[in-house]
């Protein structure tokens, strides 16, 4: 065992030995990946968002003013046993005059000079759980709107689809600023290992002269990428936190983003550990691009 | 033990070995002597695996080591001690870590190390400096170290390139006087110097290497 006690501690002697270059690499990689952070944290918040939003989605099915009660019945059994339905209320002509005028009172003199009440009564539908994706509450919509009986469905579409639509563009701007600047990592570690490498390239001579592998020259420096990677995404994490608790508390001063403040969440734990696992990871593939490039030279 | 057949090597165009044939038994101490740039080097890098020959074949052990993977040099070379004139030893490690650098590769165990060390140490009579620096021995005691970390596991060849290029003659002898001990062990010994006073302290076989072609032998003398 103390060939293993030996190459984690020339790994920590490089480290300790280049003080100021491993502080830049640690540094300049954790700025890079909370770039990478921030795209990562803006994606989970806004699916987070998208979820939040599709579990709350209600679709309203609005009725033909001739409709008669038995065929309102037989329409509600029909809903009620589609397994595309969670629930379902109805709401007359009526109670949607008197939800209008409860929630807009100032306009409610609108609808006086109509005379007759212009709202439609609808069915206020909440999809099963399992069929609450956007593409699932389309299906169901289409099918719905040429049953008879019925005017018109909505719910909230073209707030809906260009939700998806950002979503789709910040996951697209997240993984190409994501490999863009994991390339940005993984040569800034790199370039820390080869300046290790060079400045203990007679070490690395003897030890190939008696007898050493290839893997037991290249281990202490992977494990040296490895640790820059693990400091760089673990200081990058305490950056997006800080950053992140501070954003929290500024929109929580303002009032009417209360229910927002309540909504944005941080990385999960296995999201943290996976991120410093992509760190590890970049340090590894850093410290084996310099390693191949040494090796190349050297034999 | 060591075998050439028609051995040629050149760099850009330079011949440095030409058709070299040459053979060395087990147990043998042969002293190459030869001015400087006459290919001993070459000769010893070769032996390692560290060149490659233009032509011809190199056996060490029965292995033709110009036909070796890359991934099979490194087992090759643990057999091999190498001893350098320059010493190649690590500065900020002490003597102890040092000799047990060649056991540690091989992933010896830690009492193995610890003795094995001890013995070489024992047997170029530095034990008593294991602790320090290298930095702080004098270039005799350095070379001792060298020595020690050449023999720790036991090779069965040990090469030494200009071995006495940095000490003074009474010293020189000294090292000359441990290769022999080496030697006496069953050890294969090859000494590469540019230095007749080391001829002179060696009643061994002599090969000379001019310009890359070898002379046809003759025989030192111990002074």
């Amino acid at each position: 065992m103390r060939w293993l006690v030996y190459l984690f501690r020339e790994a920590w002697t490089n480290l300790r030995t280049n003080r100021t270059t491993t502080v830049v690499a640690i540094v300049t990689t954790a700025f890079t990946l909370t770039c990478v952070g921030i795209f990562v944290l803006s994606y989970v918040n806004l699916r987070h968002a998208a979820n939040w939003l599709q579990e709350d989605i209600k679709v309203i099915v609005y009725l033909d003013d001739r409709l008669p009660l038995e065929a309102i019945q037989e329409l509600e059994d029909t809903l009620k046993a589609d397994r595309m339905v969670g629930g379902l209320f109805y709401i007359s002509k009526d109670q949607a005059l008197g939800e209008f005028r409860a929630q807009f009172p100032s306009d409610s003199h609108l609808l006086e000079g109509l005379g007759e009440n212009p709202l439609p009564a609808s069915f206020v539908v909440t999809p099963a759980p399992n069929y609450r994706s956007l593409n699932s509450v389309n299906r169901w919509a289409e099918r719905v709107t040429i049953m008879p009986g019925v005017a018109k469905v909505d719910y909230n579409q073209e707030w809906i689809d260009a939700l998806a639509e950002l979503i789709r563009y910040i996951e697209l701007a997240a993984i190409s600023v994501g490999v863009i600047l994991s390339m940005a990592g993984i040569t800034i570690i790199g370039n820390t290992i080869r300046l290790a490498l060079f400045a203990r390239r007679e070490e690395v001579e003897i030890l190939r002269l008696i007898g050493a592998t290839r893997t037991f020259i290249r281990i202490p420096y992977v494990i040296e990428g490895a640790v820059l990677g693990v400091c760089g995404s673990a200081l990058s994490l305490s950056i997006l936190k800080l950053g992140f608790e501070l954003f929290r508390r500024q929109i929580g001063s303002v009032g009417r983003f209360n229910e927002i403040e309540s909504l944005v969440t941080f990385l999960p734990i296995s999201g943290c550990a996976a991120f410093v696992g992509i760190g590890m990871v970049l340090g590894i593939a850093g410290s084996m691009v310099s390693l191949r490039r040494f090796g190349e030279t050297r034999g | 033990m060591i075998q050439l057949i028609h051995v040629s090597k050149s760099y850009d165009r330079r011949v440095v070995l030409s058709d070299l044939t040459l053979e060395i038994g087990k147990g043998e101490f042969v002293l190459l002597m030869g001015p400087s740039g006459a290919g001993k080097s070459t000769l010893l890098r070769m032996l390692i695996g560290e060149e490659r020959p233009d032509q011809g074949q190199i056996f060490v052990q029965g292995k033709n080591v110009g036909q070796l993977r890359q991934s099979e040099v490194p087992y090759l070379r643990r057999k091999i001690g190498t001893v350098f004139q320059e010493f190649h030893l690590l500065p900020k490690k002490s003597v102890f870590e040092n000799v047990a650098l060649p056991l540690l590769v091989q992933r010896s165990s830690v009492a193995e190390i610890r003795r094995k060390v001890m013995e070489a140490l024992r047997a170029v009579d530095v034990e008593h400096k294991k602790d320090q620096s290298p930095a702080s021995l004098s270039t005799g005691e350095q070379q001792r170290v060298c020595i020690a970390r050449a023999i720790v596991n036991g090779p069965v060849v040990l090469l030494a390139d200009e071995p006495t290029g940095n000490l003074d003659p009474e010293r020189t002898a000294e090292i000359i006087e441990l290769f022999k001990l080496v030697n006496a062990r069953g050890t294969t010994v090859v000494v590469a110097t540019h230095d007749p006073h080391v001829m002179t302290l060696v009643n061994r076989r002599v090969m000379m290497l001019i310009q890359g072609v070898l002379i046809p032998e003759v025989q030192g003398g111990d002074a």
